[in-house]
Order: C-alpha cells, then structure tokens, then sequence
C-alpha cells in the first residue's frame, strides 16, 4: 500500500515537471514524424529532409518567440508580418552599402524601431493592440513600398549578391536562431520581463497593485516582439534570396505560422518549458505540411490544414471558465 | 441631486452620443467634399458613381452581419472566406437553378457561421481568434477547390447583372435587417448583450444563445451577399474575398460603429461607413496614384477615426 | 516611552454617501497581538485596507512609530513594513513560487538587468523551510498548488521581511487545522519578534484564544478594547451589536399571520462548494429575510432560487409544479431578482434606462414579434416615474446615476414585470436614508398586494424590522429560524452566525 503511494506520489511529482512537458512535446515529435514517414517512405523524413524541416521551421520559431511576450500578456499585434517585409527590405537595402553588418542590422534595428512605434501608439491612443496593430500593419505595409524605391540596384529587394547569403543555410542559421533562442530563455527566467509579463497576462490589476509598472512592461513586450520579428526577418529575407513588397494586407499571411508556435509556448506555460514548446511545435507543424505535400495532397491544402491545426490547440488549451464572459 | 456631478455627466453623454452620431455622418460628407476638390469633381460624375456602387453591394450586406456579431462585442475574421466557399457552391449549384443555387449559399454560409458560434460558445474561444483559425480552415478549403481552375457560375448568372436588380436585393437586406433590430427582441437583446452580458443574463436574455445565432445568421447572410458577388464576377479563383473581413471592419469603424458593441451601436453605422469606405477607396487611387499613398492614408486615417470614437467608458481594461 | 507601534487619529473612510470607517482611533501595542471583531460591514477589512494601501484615506491618520504613515499600494506600505494577508488569492497563476513571494521586490536578486533567479530560489526555498512548508518547492509553478498552500504562500510573503505590523485579515476561514496551527506558530513568532499583528476573525473562541486585546467595531465606530483573558465569547457579542432597533422606517406591525399558501418550495438544493442541503417554503405575502455572515451561502441561495447556479442539485418549484431551472424560466414565471452586485449583475451600466426596465418585459409587449418603440417608451416611463427615479429622461445611461437611482430602475424594471415572487439581495447596501425607507415602503406595499418576497441581507437592523420570518445560515446550512416578535433582537441572530 505504502509502495503504491510513493510511486503515485513521484508519478505527480514528475507529471508537473518540466521533464514531462518535454517528454510530450518530444513524443508528439515522433509520432507525427513516425505517422508521415510510415505512409510515405520515399519521399519523407529521410536524414536530409527532416533537416531541411527543422531548418525551416526555426525561422517561425523565432517570430513565435517574440510573439510570446504579448499573447501572455493577453495582447494581440496584426503587424508582425508587415515588419517582416519592412524588416527585410530595409536590411537588404543597408546591405548594398555595407554588406553583412548592413544586412544585421537594418533587420534587426527596424524591427525594434516598429516596436517602440506600436508600443508608443497603443499607449498613446488607448486602443485595443488588436485594433490599433491593423492600421500599423496598413502603414507599415505602404512604408515598405518606398523603402524598395529607395533601392537603386536594379533588383530592388533581390539579396543578388552571393557573398551575403550566409544565413540562409547551416551554420549561420542555427546561430542567428540559437541566439534568439538562448535570449529568449535569459529574458524568461534571468529578468524580471518574464515574471512580470505572466503577472500582467495573469491578472493586471492585481500586478499593478504589487507595484508592477503595467505601462511599462506592456512597451517593452511590443519592442521585444519586433526585436525578436527582426531575426525573423534575417532569416526569411536569406532564406529566400530577398523580399517583395506588398499591399493590400497581404502580409497578414505571415503572422500565424509564428502563431502556432507561441500557442504551443502558452500552453506549455506551465511545464516550465515554453521555448522549447515553441520550437518543436513550429518544427511539428512544418513536418505536417510536408507530409501532406509527400502524399501528393496539393500545397493549396494548406491553409486547411493551419486553420485546423490552430482551432484544435487553441481548443484544448484556451478554454475559459463557466459564467465568465468571453467576446 | 444625490450626486453633484451627475448632471455634467448627463450633459456630457448626451453631447457625446450626439456627436458619435455625428461624427461618422459629417465625415463622410466632408471626404465626399475634400476628394471632389481634390479630384477636380471627378468623383461625382456618373459614371465614377455607378463604378463606385458596383463596389457596394456585397459590402453593405456582409457588413450588416457583422455589425451584428460586433453588436455584442465579437469579431468575425472569417467572413472573406465565407464568402469565397459560399460562392463556390453558388456557382456549383446556379447549373441546375439559380433558385436553388441562392439557397444553398446561405445555407452553406450559415453552416460556416454556425461553425464559427459553436467553438465560440462551447469552447468560449474569444472569437477573434475562432475566426482567424476559420479563415484559413475555409480559405483553404476554396484554394483547394480551385486547385484546377476557377469554378464558373451558370451562363444565365450574368444576365442579371443589372444595377436596378442588385439594388433592388441590396435593400431588401437592409430594411429587412433594420426592421429586425430596431422592431424585435433580438435587437435590444443584442445590445444589451453587448452593452452587459452578465446583467443581461439576470434580464432574462440568453448570451450564450443569441451569441450563437448571431454568428450563424451572420454566416447566412454573407451566403446572399455571394450571389450579388457572383453574378459580378461570373467565376470564382481561390482568393474570392479574399481582405473582405478587413475591409468590413474597416467600414464599420468608418461608421461610428464602436469597437466593443453595445448600446451604442446604430443601424446606420452600416450604410454611412460603407459609403465613406467606398468613397475613399475610389477617390484615393484618383489623389494617390501609387498604391502605397493610398494604403497609407487609409492606415492613418483609420487610427484616427478609432481613436475617436472608442467608449473607454465601457473598457476598464485595455487589451 | 510607550509601547505604542502604531496609532490611528479620527480615521474616515467614505465611499460616495456610505460611511465605512466612522472617526475611529486606536492604538496598537509593540509585541502584541491584536484582535479586531465586528458583524459585516462594521468596518474593520475596511480600516485595514486603508493602512495597507488598498484604499486611500478619507480623512484622518495614522502614525507609525510617531511619523505619520500615508501609502498608496501594498508595495509601498510593505517598504514601510507593514503587511496584509488578505481574504481573496493573494497570489498570481503563471508565476512560480518563489516569483510570488519576491514579487515587486527582486531588486535585492538583480544585477544591473539580470535576475539570479538562481538565488531567488534558493532564498525562497531557506524561507518555505523555516516557516516549516518544506513540502513546497521554490522553483515549482504556483499553479501546482492548492489554495492552502497557495495561502501558506501568502503568508511567506507577507512576514518575510519581518514587518513591524501584519494584518491576517479572515485568512483562517479558508485554511484547515494544521494550517490554521502553522498560521498561529507563525504569529506568535512575529509577537516574540517584538512587532505587532492584526487579527481579524468571525471565530470569536479562536480571537479569545490567541489574542492580548481585543477591538470591537460597530456600524464603522469603534465600540471598545478588552483584555483577551479577561472577556468571553458571550461579551463579546453583546458589544458587536447592542444597538437599538430604529423602526422609523421598517415595519411597525407585529403579530399579522401568514398565509398558509405556499408559492415556492426550496427541497435539499446543494451547490458544490457554496450550499448545502437548503429546504424552505415561502407563503404568499410573505417577507422571508436570510441572514449571516457573508460567506454563509445565503447570497449563493438567492442565484440558486433564481436558476442562476451552475451545478445546482435539488429542487426549486413553484406552486403549480413549475420547477425553475433557468434564469428565463424563472423570470416567465414570475420570479424576480435583484443581485447584491449591483453593477455588474442587476443593472446594464452602459445601457438606457428605458433599455434596462423594459428587458424582461419585452416578450410580453411585443405582438406578432414586433416592438412598438412608443409603447416601451411609455412603459418605462410609468414605471421609472412609479418609483421616483431621479432622472434626466429614460434614455439616460444608468452609468450617471447614483446606487439609490440605480436600484430604483432595477425595482420599476420588476414592477413592470408585475412578478410575484421578488428575491431581494442586499437591497439597501450602499444607499442613503432617503432611499431605504422608499424602498422598505415599496416592499411592505408589495407585500400587502399579495406578493412575496425573499430579501437577502447582511444588516441584521433590516432582516429584524422588515420580515415576517428569518432564517439564518452558517457554512452554507441553514442554522436557525425566527419568528418575527418584538422581542426579537440581533444577539439572537448573532448566536446562529458565528
């Protein structure tokens, strides 16, 4: 009886520990890589190819990331993928000039500049981050277009020069996303961003009552975010060769993959182990996109496949309490 | 008085929903105004007016179903993929009868809605994000539809592409609409839902209920509104209304309509943010003949108009 | 040389036109503990949260230690050192443990803008060990824990730093007995400590047992301060209330009969975690009040009656064999409610209110389905005037009114509504003189009609002068029940509360 206890106690012990938050996450990992490769042997989940997934999906990770600090703190930012394209641009821009460190730091330099603009106008004209980062996105899109009229090489956004590729293959790209990673986990446990932020997400009067400066951390979510968008940024704009310039809120497109990452963060919130959350999800769900593509399912399937992925985390993860109101 | 200061309060709501009123309708005057200047009277030619409402029809109705959902505080994001699905099988069925093809889109819609007012409900998911999952959940499913092509309405489907008939439906909608919220239970309900859904609750409304039906006729409605779009377009691609929610949230804010719904919310919130989103989006290409001036001008215009008309008064926290 | 720590001077505490803390000044001693007593509403949470930062000071001061003290969070009074164990969670979900207890205070951990969370752990750990908690670990997410421990954590929290004054404020009601022990181990610590606790609490033995002297509050005034070892749990009641019964606008009739007829029946209506087991009968024309104490479950009965409760077991039927199970039925059925949370519950803020008396009624007005706008227009007129809502106009927003206006509209909203069974929740809470005696006024009214009414109330003045029968509730049961007679007085409904 007394055995019965200790290993049921130590099964407790261990089922709220972050080991077993990484233990799911790495079981859900095999077995969507396991189901995939089963029905399609020859065309997915060989070495090569679970690396070129895992190399794409570190990208989304890095945006999910960044994401994480406004959607825990229960904000919402339209933007992010209007800073990617502007993110991109403008590091592809300083890069004609003064190359790689041109590159680095238009990308990331921008991407903290957006986020001290929508911190500065959330505050400023107290509206709803949902609301207030659709017209920023509509901005940012537009100031996109002239920063690629500003580029005189006759390939405007084309990253044509070879020498300036580094971070779109191995080993640059594990570095440049490993520092974001890495950050991510100083921020979250050796700062006080971290605590305050879940304090804020968890109920903001009660933090401002213990003397957390609500303002302040809610501004420094929003830079972090775009910092974080920044690195997305270098990466998305070597992984593939440049970057055009849209309008017409298409680049609304490119804020959900990194979503999907930080629901896995949120989720796993409570292990203790939401980087990790984020980077196997995203990796998760890159590996089911090129299953189905494997199966000859066609890639307009897509965003079928986000859409439902999406619903069925948030569903079982975001449930609201009985009687509260939810809109 | 028990409370000294109530009656500035008074005066100063008064003044305020007055103005909210206002606002919306003096500044679609003063665009009309500035752009006609602007644009050398361009705009109010014939011809550029009939251009103009060509636009407005599938606008003004789907709008209308989501002034609903915003009514009681929701956000609907999946609507230009209702749309394009709904169209879809419009198109498939106007082969045997136009009838019956109408019919199918609204249930079809309605069917999506409903979908949207189930996870919303029962999970209670906070609906803008619900809605975002279904965009892409239904986008998808119309990009893989016309995987191979576009899907082609009936011939017949064009020869009722005249002004008169899309007006005529258009209206139809609306007066319907109106008669709904301003002579029915559900109207006040709505609002008060909006305005309190908890005290509504202990009123006698059912939040939960009305949330639901809210979305699911929002659904129907945008159904219709993918006849009118059809019989313009003759044929449906993958991205058929494709920004349509965002163009809608656009309008309605435009309108007066306040963000979070509630008491506030008025019937013609649809029609004049509508008219005002139609008016710019036709005058600023005339103005700004680069694409991204015109997006500029609208972003910021946009986050002025929300600015102003925010209830804070209704919004302890901002999020 | 006196051993007086802290002091406060002619303290006021108004909230609009209620008086919650009415000229109270008190001394308390260095070294002692402290007991602080009184019925609801009596004002000793209030008087605490003032010293305490929750809520700023009307009028009045106190002084710590000679200087006077005036703090506008619990941050800065804990840098003044003084604390509060509050009744509520005091901690934040999606932090760990030690997260909590350093919260707002983590500068002694940082370096430049790095945290040695580290040695935050190990610092928390050192503390959860010598409080004797070793069962919970600093690093863990506090989410793992249940609400005792998460108390337990609190208490950490609070006395950590070794404050000159902790107020423990009804934390006991939610601890069991061994943590109840730990909590009085802790305290006695913070006696020997040479510093000072407050300690608030409905168990008048537990008071006696543990405290020096003890203060009793009554209606926001101080009554007076005994000596824990010379006083009983009998005097101490006799000081909590002790107030002559002012009848100037209750009822003055006694002796009038009830009616046999029964209208509602309440049958072994449980909600987890709130009521247990509740059965009544209410006759027509009837004023049944429900007292106790405010945890007892008597404002959990009123939502339960209405279909309000997620969860209910039993049965509430009405004469007829109608058994409400939901808000809409019930109101179809002509049961009205109006809720102890006004605001948030009873009336739309942010709504007209023509819109918030006509709701329920619309179903009635409407024929075909359709409103006639002119004809809600008037009804809400006759019923808003019916009452004497001070108002511009019906299309004014409930939001500008005053909590007296506010519970006009909710009463003309049920008027209207003609309903025959009203369950009234704390329906003088918060409103002046004038106010009250219409609202009595309106219900002995009502009552002459033939309606029936339940009225919920924390004042036991109200539930003694307006009912023809009281029960009283404690820990979610009903505990007693009183026949109204003149002899009637608050220290026998005092004995089935505590």
């Amino acid at each position: 009886m007394h055995r019965i206890n200790i290993v049921s106690e130590s099964f407790l012990k261990f089922k709220t520990s972050k080991y077993f938050g990484f233990l799911v996450l790495v079981v859900m990992t095999l077995f969507f890589w396991g189901f995939f490769r089963l029905l399609s042997p020859s065309n997915f989940g060989t070495s090569r190819l679970v690396i070129s997934y895992f190399q794409t999906s570190i990208q989304y990770a890095v945006g999910g990331c960044g994401l994480y600090f406004i959607v825990v703190m229960g904000l919402f930012d339209f933007s992010v993928g209007a800073n990617i394209v502007l993110s991109s641009l403008v590091g592809v821009l300083l890069s004609r000039q003064f190359g790689y460190w041109g590159l680095i730091f238009g990308c990331l330099l921008c991407g903290t500049l957006i986020g001290a603009f929508n911190g500065i106008l959330y505050s400023r004209l107290r509206i709803p981050s949902m609301i207030v980062t659709v017209g920023l996105m509509l901005i940012l899109e537009s100031v996109a277009n002239y920063v690629v009229t500003l580029d005189k090489s006759g390939f405007p956004g084309k990253l044509s020069n070879s020498n300036i590729l580094a971070f779109g293959h191995a080993p640059w790209n594990y570095l440049a996303a490993g520092i974001a990673f890495l950050l991510m986990v100083f921020l979250l446990r050796f700062t006080k961003t971290g605590t305050y932020c879940n304090a804020i997400g968890s109920d903001e009067l009660v933090a401002k009552n213990m003397g957390v400066n609500v303002e302040r951390y809610k501004f420094i979510g929003f830079v972090l975010l775009h910092f974080f968008v920044g690195i997305m940024a270098l990466l998305t704009v070597s992984y593939g060769r440049g970057m055009l310039a849209v309008t017409g809120m298409s680049s609304m497109d490119r804020n959900f993959k990194p979503l999907m990452g930080t629901f896995f963060g949120v989720a796993f919130k409570k292990y203790g182990c939401p980087v990790t959350a984020i980077v196997l999800g995203e990796f998760i769900i890159i590996m089911i996109f090129n299953g189905l593509v494997a199966l000859n399912v066609p890639t307009t399937i897509n965003d079928f496949v986000t859409g439902a992925v999406l619903l069925t985390i948030v569903s079982l993860t975001n449930r609201g309490l009985k009687g509260s109101v939810v809109k | 008085m028990d409370n000294p200061s109530a009656a500035a309060t008074i005066k100063r709501q008064k003044t305020h929903i007055f103005l909210r009123g206002l606002i919306s309708f003096f500044g679609f005057i003063g665009i009309v105004i500035v752009f006609s200047i602007l644009t050398n009277g361009r705009i109010i030619r014939p011809d550029n007016l009939s251009l103009m409402f060509s636009q407005v029809y599938v606008l003004l109705i789907a709008s209308m179903g989501v002034f609903l959902i915003m009514t009681v505080g929701g956000l609907d994001f999946s609507q230009g993929s209702i749309l394009g699905l709904a169209s879809i099988i419009f198109c498939w069925v106007s082969n045997y009868s136009i009838v019956l093809g109408v019919i199918a889109a609204v249930l079809a819609g309605a069917a999506m809605g409903a979908f949207n007012g189930f996870f919303h409900v029962k999970f209670k998911i906070a609906s803008f994000i619900v809605t975002i999952c279904t965009m892409y959940f239904f986008r998808g499913l119309c990009k893989y539809i016309t995987t191979n092509g576009p899907v082609p309405a009936s011939t017949n489907v064009m020869m009722l592409n005249e002004t008169w008939f899309k007006l005529l439906l258009t209206g139809i909608m609306l007066l319907l609409g109106f008669i709904v919220w301003h002579f029915t239970r559900v109207g006040c309900d709505l609002r008060a839902i909006g305005a309190g859904e908890t005290a509504a609750r202990f009123s006698g409304s059912r939040p939960d209920l009305l949330k639901f039906l809210v979305f699911m006729v929002s659904g129907a409605i945008t159904g219709f509104a993918s006849f009118i779009n059809v019989i313009k377009v003759g044929s449906i691609t993958g991205t058929a209304g494709s920004q349509l929610e965002t163009q809608i949230l656009i309008a309605l804010v435009l309108g007066g309509m306040p963000i979070s719904g509630g008491a506030k919310a008025r019937f013609p919130n649809i029609i004049i943010g509508t008219l005002t989103y139609c008016v710019l989006e036709m005058s600023l290409p005339m103005v700004f003949p680069i694409p991204a001036t015109q997006q500029l001008v609208k972003g910021i215009i946009f986050l002025i108009v929300v600015a102003l008309t925010i209830d804070h008064e209704s919004l302890r926290v901002i999020k | 040389m006196s051993d007086v720590i802290l002091r406060s001077e002619n303290l006021y505490k108004h909230f609009g036109i209620t008086t919650a803390v009415n000229d109270v000044s008190l001394e308390f001693e260095k070294g002692e503990i402290h007991g602080l007593i009184g019925e609801n509403g009596s004002g000793k949470s209030t008087f605490c949260s003032t010293l305490c930062g929750i809520y700023p000071i009307s009028s009045g001061r106190f002084l710590l230690e000679g200087k006077e003290l005036r703090v506008r969070s619990q941050v800065e009074a804990n840098r003044h050192g003084v604390s509060i164990i509050v009744q509520e969670m005091g901690t934040l979900p999606g932090l760990t443990v030690a997260e909590n207890i350093f919260l707002g205070e983590e500068d002694k951990f940082m370096h430049g803008v790095v945290k040695n969370t580290g040695a935050m752990n190990r610092e928390a750990q050192r503390l959860l060990e010598s409080y004797g908690f070793k069962h919970i670990i600093a690093s863990k997410m506090i989410d793992n824990y249940s609400f005792e421990d998460r108390k337990l954590i609190e208490i950490i929290k609070a006395t950590y730093f070794t404050p000159k004054i902790v107020v423990v404020d009804e934390t006991t009601t939610a601890l069991s007995q061994s943590g109840r022990e730990e909590l009085f181990t802790v305290m006695d610590r913070i006696k020997n400590g040479g510093n000072t606790v407050i300690f608030i609490s409905h168990d008048l033995e537990e008071v006696i047992d543990h405290t020096d002297r003890i203060s009793i509050l009554r209606d926001g005034s101080l009554v007076g301060t005994v000596k824990s070892s010379e006083t009983s749990a009998d005097e101490l009641k006799r000081l909590m209330v002790g107030r002559e019964l002012t009848n100037r606008y209750y009822r003055t009739d006694y002796g009038q009969s009830v009616s046999d007829e029964i209208v509602l029946s309440v049958d072994n209506v449980s909600v987890p975690g709130e009521i247990q087991d509740i059965s009544f009968r209410l006759h027509k024309g009837e004023i049944l009040g429900i007292g106790g104490l405010s945890e007892c479950g008597m404002h959990e009965t009123g939502k339960a009656i209405f279909g309000a409760s997620y969860g209910r077991k039993g049965s509430v039927t009405l004469k007829g064999g109608y058994e409400v199970k939901s808000i809409p039925g019930a109101i179809k059925h002509s049961i009205a409610y109006a809720s102890k949370d006004r605001d948030t519950e009873s009336v739309i803020i942010a709504n007209s209110i023509r819109d918030n008396i006509c709701l329920p009624s619309l179903a009635d007005m409407s024929n075909h389905a359709l409103l006639n706008n002119g004809k809600l227009d008037s009804f809400a007129k006759k019923f808003a005037e019916l009452m004497s809502v001070k108002m511009t106009g019906i299309d004014q927003y409930v939001s500008a009114l005053s909590g007296g206006n506010k519970q006009k509209v909710v009463l003309s909203r049920w008027l209207g509504k003609d309903s025959d069974i009203l369950v009234l929740d704390s329906p003088t809470r918060g409103i002046d003189v004038k106010v009250k005696a219409d609202i009595y006024a309106l219900m002995s009214e009502l009552k002459a009609r033939g309606k029936s009414i339940i009225m919920i109330s924390e004042e036991l003045q109200e539930l003694l002068g307006m009912s023809d029968r009281i029960l009283i509730m404690k820990d979610g049961r009903i505990n007693g029940e009183f026949i109204r007679n003149q002899n009637l007085g608050e220290k026998d409904l005092i004995t089935k509360m505590v």
